[in-house]
């Protein structure tokens, strides 16, 4: 178990057969591809067929969104957990003769948005038009209006709030000779003035000259009709563009049933896709290919008898060289395979480590309940994520994860009725206001809160055997590649120092039998002797020695002290979580009219609680990783691996059941 | 005269609760800040980024902790104030120190660390684990402070 063995997998077969053996082995999903890369060989260049692909998954992925935006279809939150549809595959192939058909479904969804979106556009730039002309919607005549046989007229502005005596006077100051000048105001801001000037058609350059001498701007937008008309025309325009909206927004919604095209349509070319992607890893020949890559052991042999039944192929397994760059793939059983994505959070294992997921995932659980340590809100996990698994086919990394809140939900339930934590105090508080009795002790072993140092002591003393627990992995792989004496040197003094030293300190906090503090002297001082003595083995020179067993003793003393100190929030969080349960419940029990404190009690019991679990819940996950990250796994862990990908239908939406 | 001493351990109390809960409401905003612009070219990647953004949240829980236990310990939240003399008021006050100043200044720095995590799940979003932890790492001194503050306390008791 654990980490998987990986094999070589070479197969040559039958250019022809390329594409049915691709689909097979995409089927089977337990091949990895390396690229072959060999002068012998001629490689596809499917670079081409890999971005039409690309282009085609973007236009169902842009016709989803379109969908999701304008017809959505309403799911529960629950509901969204469901994996993916099956099919079957008969409807598979005939959704594939209609792909082409689905294609073009896109493309109109696509074509209906660009409308829509054009049209908004439209509606914001008539809506500007309409509030440049609000500021002559008193003018009668159109704002193009040139003059008669007689008269020249100007259509315009002026700048500043001016009077039509104001006008006159700046003309005149300008040109004190000219005449005949008839001003009207259309309206008025702070800004400017907009006018219309009628003068002679004798003085029409004069008074030209003059008005562009006081300021006067002709507005850019001219029309052939009067400005109350063309605002109503405006207005029937954003009409239209309104109803064109709504008829391409209608359109969209009656098109709410192609979600489920569209959604194959996206699988379909990935699928696709990935093929294409390996293809381009195969080495072909006149009339042969060359697929090279890595399969895991327990599937090599189906993944053979397989493609030899139905194809003409020489395959070969061999075991992968010291060197070569393995990918990694986890496999656990039930108990430990929920922690897998943690472990892959740190790193995936390199060549020389062990999946550390078995080792870590009981500690994970028990610390987990440590720091959350709420009886209550234990059960509510197990309760919820036990329905969740049920009740929906939820697949992949989040199936373990809520796997992993089941564990540490009982893990929780377990340390909470420890402690004597439902709710917070709940209990007693019921107890103590309702029924006015004296609360029993539902503790089954101690309330934190009333003997802290208890608790920092055995979480020191787990975090000990945890540590010691990482240290003896390392004991154990060291001890494999043969170098036994630097497997036991590296463990053994280690551990006596650290067994000897911990009922010394101890004794700082509470009283230590007089029997357990001399063993732990003694053992103290041949740890450290040892230690000492050994930890500079590598050096020659005597000196070098003595000072690598100094920096050694150093190392495992400042190292091992920082670490089981770290535990100490295995208390700290617990008690967060039981104190602020506390103050929830306290200040339902405010008021002392019996029937407010109860009603209040309810309200604050159902807003408090949900939200001092869900930030604790955040805090034991992140603390209880990180006692694995940093404290656990620093002992023996590296981390680096290769996650195996192997050719596959890696689909998001769909799932193709086999008859 | 006589009630300075409780005077001091209440002022305590309320450093407590006052200075993170500072830092965190200024931690939480600043990570809000840098996630408000991934979430606003990709809603999607809200429930990570709420997670980080919670992260120096606990810092303020961590000050109101301190002060409920410290209040309920001199008897202000029951309604019975203790008599307590200059100097335990002066201890009590004390014992506050750690998680007051350690988790204001945490909270903040937290909340820096957090911010580059934001920058971890915009660019590679399935990275969010490695953001976290090492956001994480901050916090750890936030908790030894509360854990010596609630230790001073118990041992006032």
């Amino acid at each position: 178990m654990a980490k998987l063995l990986m094999q070589r997998i070479e197969i040559i077969a039958l250019l022809n057969d390329r594409k049915k053996i691709l689909e097979h082995l995409q089927l089977l999903g337990v091949v990895e591809f390396s690229d072959v890369q060999n002068e012998a060989f001629v490689k596809v260049n499917t670079s081409s067929y890999i971005s039409q692909y690309e282009k085609c998954i973007n236009t169902a992925t842009a016709a989803k969104d379109i969908l999701n935006k304008y017809a959505p279809i309403k799911k529960s939150l629950l509901a969204s957990l469901n994996g993916r549809r099956e099919i079957g595959v008969g409807e598979f192939l005939d959704n594939v003769d209609k792909r082409d058909f689905f294609l073009q479904n896109c493309y109109d969804l696509i074509s209906y948005e660009r409308v829509i979106n054009e049209n908004r556009a439209a509606i914001v730039r008539t809506q500007t038009l309409m509030d440049a002309l609000k500021i002559w919607l008193n003018l009668d005549i159109p704002m193009n209006f040139k003059g008669t046989k007689y008269t020249q007229c100007f259509i315009g502005v002026v700048p500043n709030q001016r009077t039509v005596s104001d006008i006159l006077e700046a003309i005149a100051r300008v040109n004190p000779k000219l005449e005949m000048i008839e001003i009207d105001i259309i309206s008025s801001s702070k800004e400017q003035n907009c006018i219309a000037v009628v003068c002679h058609k004798s003085v029409a350059d004069e008074t030209n000259e003059a008005l562009r001498q006081i300021g006067f701007v002709v507005p850019s937008e001219s029309y052939e009709q009067i400005p109350a008309e063309k605002m109503q025309q405006y207005e029937k325009d954003i009409e239209k563009y309104k109803n064109e909206i709504e008829e391409n927004i209608k359109k969209i919604k009656a098109s709410a049933d192609l979600i489920n095209e569209v959604e194959f349509l996206i699988d379909y070319f990935s699928i696709r896709k990935e093929k294409y992607q390996a293809l381009s890893k195969v080495g072909l020949t006149k009339n042969t290919f060359i697929i090279r890559g890595y399969i895991p052991e327990k599937y090599a042999k189906k993944c053979v008898d397989e493609l030899e039944s139905k194809y003409t192929v020489a395959i070969s397994i061999t075991t992968p060289e010291e060197d070569e760059d393995v990918p990694v793939l986890l496999e656990n059983g039930d108990f430990v395979s929920p922690v897998e994505p943690i472990t892959e959070m740190f790193a995936l294992p390199a060549k020389k480590d062990i999946d550390p997921s078995a080792v870590m995932a009981f500690f994970y659980y028990l610390f987990f309940g440590l720091m959350l340590s709420d009886a209550g809100y234990g059960v509510l996990m197990v309760i919820g994520t036990a329905i969740a698994l049920k009740k929906f086919s939820i697949e992949g990394p989040l199936r373990k994860t809520l796997k992993m809140f089941f564990y540490s939900g009982i893990s929780t339930v377990f340390w909470g009725a420890m402690f004597g934590s439902w709710f917070g105090d709940i209990v007693p508080i019921i107890y103590k206001q309702f029924l006015h009795a004296e609360p029993p002790n539902i503790a089954l072993w101690f309330e934190p809160i009333t003997d802290p140092m208890k608790l920092l002591l055995f979480s020191f003393g787990l975090g000990i055997i945890h540590l010691f627990v990482g240290q003896a992995v390392s004991f154990k792989m060291t001890w494999d590649e043969g170098k036994k004496i630097d497997a036991v040197l590296d463990t053994v003094p280690t551990y006596l120092f650290v067994l000897g030293v911990a009922p010394l300190a101890a004794g700082i906090l509470i009283s230590v039998p007089e029997t357990l503090s001399t063993v732990g002297k003694y053992l103290a001082l041949i740890g450290l002797a040892l230690i000492i003595l050994t930890s500079g083995r590598k050096s020659k020179n005597i000196f070098a020695r003595f000072g690598g067993g100094i920096y050694g003793l150093y190392n495992i003393a400042s190292g091992y002290l920082s670490d089981i100190l770290s535990y100490s929030r295995l208390l700290a969080l617990g008690l967060a979580t039981g104190s602020i349960a506390g103050v929830i419940n306290l200040m339902g029990t405010m008021p002392t009219d019996p029937a407010a404190k109860a009603v209040l009690l309810v309200v604050v019991f159902l807003i408090g609680h949900p939200l001092n679990m869900a930030i604790n819940l955040l805090g034991a996950y992140v603390h209880t990783n990180r006692l694995q990250f940093v404290e656990f796994f620093s002992k023996f862990y590296e981390g680096g691996g290769r996650a195996f990908s192997p050719l596959k239908a890696d689909t998001k939406y769909i799932k193709i059941k086999e008859n | 005269m006589n009630n300075y001493g409780l005077v001091l351990a209440i002022l305590g109390a309320i450093l407590a609760a006052l200075l993170p809960g500072i830092g965190s409401a200024r931690g939480v905003g600043m990570v809000g800040e840098a996630a408000g612009g991934v979430i606003s070219e990709d809603p999607s990647k809200f429930s990570k980024l709420l997670i980080l953004q919670l992260l120096p949240g606990t810092q303020g829980l961590y000050g109101l902790l301190t002060a409920v236990l410290e209040l309920s310990q001199i008897g202000i939240l029951g309604g019975d104030p203790v008599e307590l003399s200059l100097a335990r008021g002066l201890m009590y006050l004390i014992a506050c120190m750690p998680i007051a100043v350690v988790g204001y200044f945490s909270a903040i720095i937290q909340a820096r660390t957090a911010v580059t995590g934001v920058g971890i799940v915009a660019k590679k979003p399935d990275q969010n684990g490695k953001a976290i932890t090492m956001s994480a790492m901050v916090e750890t001194y936030a908790i030894l402070a509360l854990l010596v503050s609630i230790l001073a306390m118990n041992s006032l008791k």
